[in-house]
């Protein structure tokens, strides 16, 4: 089956825009940027027919930036990134290989391309954009219905951090780093292809960006305006990050400071971006050479492996008010706070017991200094029981109902809703 | 060489100083004088040696931190214990379809017994950690009394203070606060008064509050 070419279509329609932002930025386009990649026609239709692994592929991005339709002499060009023929002959990329576990189905060469950051090569058929895509919206969605099968009580914005906490830029880049991945130098023809290839100075792009481009995106970054949770579940990404509108600069005397706004679209740390699409670059990998379920074991076994401590992440404000309204929403008894036990009352160091109790029966327990610090602390642990409910390891997935001979779906836990939002 | 030093009897130890057999005959029938001046030299020298000096500190534990007998009282747990984990989730929390819920019938029926009213077996929980904590609430103060409390707020906020009103109508601090308002220049003279205050704190108790207020910030994370 042959599939539409959107890349190719919107390269034709785009073919007077710029190839490129100028390199001293490092500002993220629109996802699936099309205007970044404007090869003149021609050129593009000699040479893009071939795959990635194809050996005739040399000149295709030496004759990105030449417009003129004058001939160049494209042997001499150096290649942005390594040629895919390269891979069979890397050690690095075959121990790679071995050392993940990938399935042979997987070619070296597109492991190699999962090691190209269009930072380096912005081609899309030679860099990770594509793949990293892919991967990050079949990571998103296994971490997401793991969190919420797992633990269904869970409030939207511990959710959200939770998320990140998995699937987010730094845990991938740890990730990465247990991988055994090292980034080259700088990036070029000559690099060895087992190596992470991106450049610090040059714009990349990032692909885990999957939401709705708000209207009022620009006002939002510039006078930081409030976002309700609600709405970052409807519009933004599955971090619940605002997905960035136009990266042009907007040049009308309403803006206050330029250094402030432009600092939500810079990419922060590029090598750790880098490394995370890279990571998900593999997963779409796996997807597309293995298929659906070994992609989700994969992901299983290198992302949802991890231990993330879920009750770190929260923050109370209101504690024991918020107790207070959980007993009453649920008809327990109110709750009261009794002393179980305490030390040196009267010294220097006291420690105070106290445990919350709803009629007979403990919620929770907390040790502190102070008989109110003690107080709190037990209704923060009473509230983190509540929230942290669990009905088990053993709960499915939605997606283990995709398999052919999956039994039928049962219907998993689902709470009302946070307490106090 | 050193296991034989060991090994050797204090006796033999302040013997082995006098060589000759009538020293020894001496030393034997030592003075109580002799024995200090011995046990004073011996215990010096169990120190100059790493084994000698953990020998000297195996000492048995206390009483207190042994495993009692059954059915003797204690105040010392060994081991203490640890801190509930909150991933486990108390009965009560359980939601209604989880298969924990019927499985513990024991804690089923007993909270059943709860949801009738209050139960015999409520004395045998621990007491309330303060004297209001649990009361139940008192709704004494009315509408007549608000009225009348914001009048005299209005009228004398530094004779009417918050804790005044609040021993006159038998109510909390905070009700105070959230029915009556002071009027703004009795606010401005009383941050005027506490800014006084604060300016003449030192280091120390202007350093305590803010790590007090770390300490609080701490606490609400849990981090403590």
């Amino acid at each position: 089956m042959k599939r539409i070419r959107i890349d190719r279509l919107s390269s034709q329609l785009l073919a007077a825009t710029p190839a490129r932002p100028p390199p001293s930025s490092n500002r993220i386009p629109r996802a699936l940027a099309a205007s970044r990649l404007s090869p003149a026609p021609s050129v593009c239709q000699t040479r893009c027919q071939s795959t990635a692994a194809s050996p005739e592929v040399i000149y295709e991005d030496a004759g990105r930036d030449v417009a003129a339709p004058k001939p160049i002499d494209y042997s001499k060009r150096p290649l942005p990134s390594p040629h895919p023929d390269r891979a069979l002959r890397s050690a690095k990329l075959a121990a790679l290989h071995a050392r993940l576990s990938l399935s042979s189905k997987i070619p070296l060469q597109t492991l190699a391309r999962t090691l190209i950051d269009p930072s380096a090569d912005a081609h899309p058929r030679f860099n990770n954009v594509n793949l990293a895509f892919v991967g990050a919206a079949l990571l998103q969605y296994h971490t997401s219905e793991f969190l919420v099968t797992r633990y269904p009580r869970l409030p939207m914005t511990i959710l959200f951090a939770a998320m990140k906490g998995y699937a987010g830029v730094p845990a991938l880049h740890q990730i990465a780093r247990a991988w055994g991945i090292e980034a080259a130098a700088t990036p070029g023809e000559e690099v060895d292809p087992g190596l992470l290839q991106f450049a610090p100075d040059r714009p990349t792009v990032t692909m885990n960006r999957w939401g709705y481009v708000r209207a009022e995106s620009k006002e939002l970054q510039r006078y930081k305006w409030r976002r309700g949770v609600s709405s970052r579940i409807l519009y933004d990404d599955a971090f619940g990050e605002l997905v960035p509108g136009e990266s042009e600069q907007s040049h009308d005397g309403l803006e206050l400071s330029k250094q402030r706004n432009t600092k939500d679209m810079i990419v922060e740390d590029v090598a750790q971006n880098a490394h995370a699409n890279f990571v998900r670059a593999v997963i779409g990998a796996v997807y597309l050479h293995c298929g659906r379920d070994v992609a989700k074991t994969f992901a299983k076994a290198h992302v949802l492996s991890r231990q993330l401590d879920l009750a770190n992440l929260f923050n109370f404000k209101l504690p024991t008010r918020e107790l207070v309204r959980l007993c009453a929403r649920e008809n327990f008894d109110a709750p009261v706070a009794r002393l179980l036990s305490e030390t040196g009352r009267l010294s220097r160091t006291p420690v105070f017991v106290v445990g919350i109790y709803s009629g007979t029966d403990k919620l929770g327990e907390g040790v502190g200094p102070s008989l109110d610090a003690a107080r709190i602390s037990a209704a923060i642990n009473a509230l983190k029981s509540w929230y942290l409910y669990s009905p088990g390891d053993t709960v499915g997935v939605p997606s283990d109902t995709l398999a052919e001979d999956a039994a039928p779906w049962k219907p998993v836990y689902v709470d009302i809703g946070e307490i106090i939002s | 060489m050193e296991t034989r030093h060991l090994l050797r009897p204090l006796s033999s130890l302040s013997s082995s100083t006098t060589t000759t057999a009538t020293a020894s005959a001496m030393s034997s029938s030592t003075s109580p004088f002799t024995r200090s001046i011995v046990a004073a030299a011996t215990g010096r020298r169990h120190q100059s040696t790493t084994s000698r000096t953990k020998k000297m500190l195996k000492i048995p534990p206390h009483p207190d931190f042994l495993t009692p007998r059954e059915g003797e009282s204690h105040i010392i747990y060994n081991p203490p214990s640890a801190a509930p984990s909150v991933y486990h989730t108390p009965f009560k929390f359980l939601p209604k379809t989880d298969p924990r819920r019927q499985a513990n019938l024991t804690q089923l029926i007993r909270s059943s017994a709860d949801l009738s009213g209050p139960s015999a077996n409520a004395n045998n929980l621990p007491p309330p950690s303060t004297k209001r904590e649990g009361a139940p609430k008192m709704y004494n103060v009315t509408r007549e009394q608000v009225d009348e409390m914001r009048t005299l707020r209005a009228e004398d906020p530094a004779k009417w203070s918050v804790q005044k009103l609040a021993e006159r109508y038998k109510c909390s601090h905070l009700f105070i606060m959230m029915c009556c308002k002071a009027g703004p220049e009795h606010k401005a003279q009383e941050r005027e008064r506490l800014e006084a205050i604060k300016a003449r704190w030192g280091p120390i108790r202007s350093g305590a509050r803010e790590e007090r207020k770390k300490r609080k910030a701490l606490l609400f994370k849990g981090a403590i």
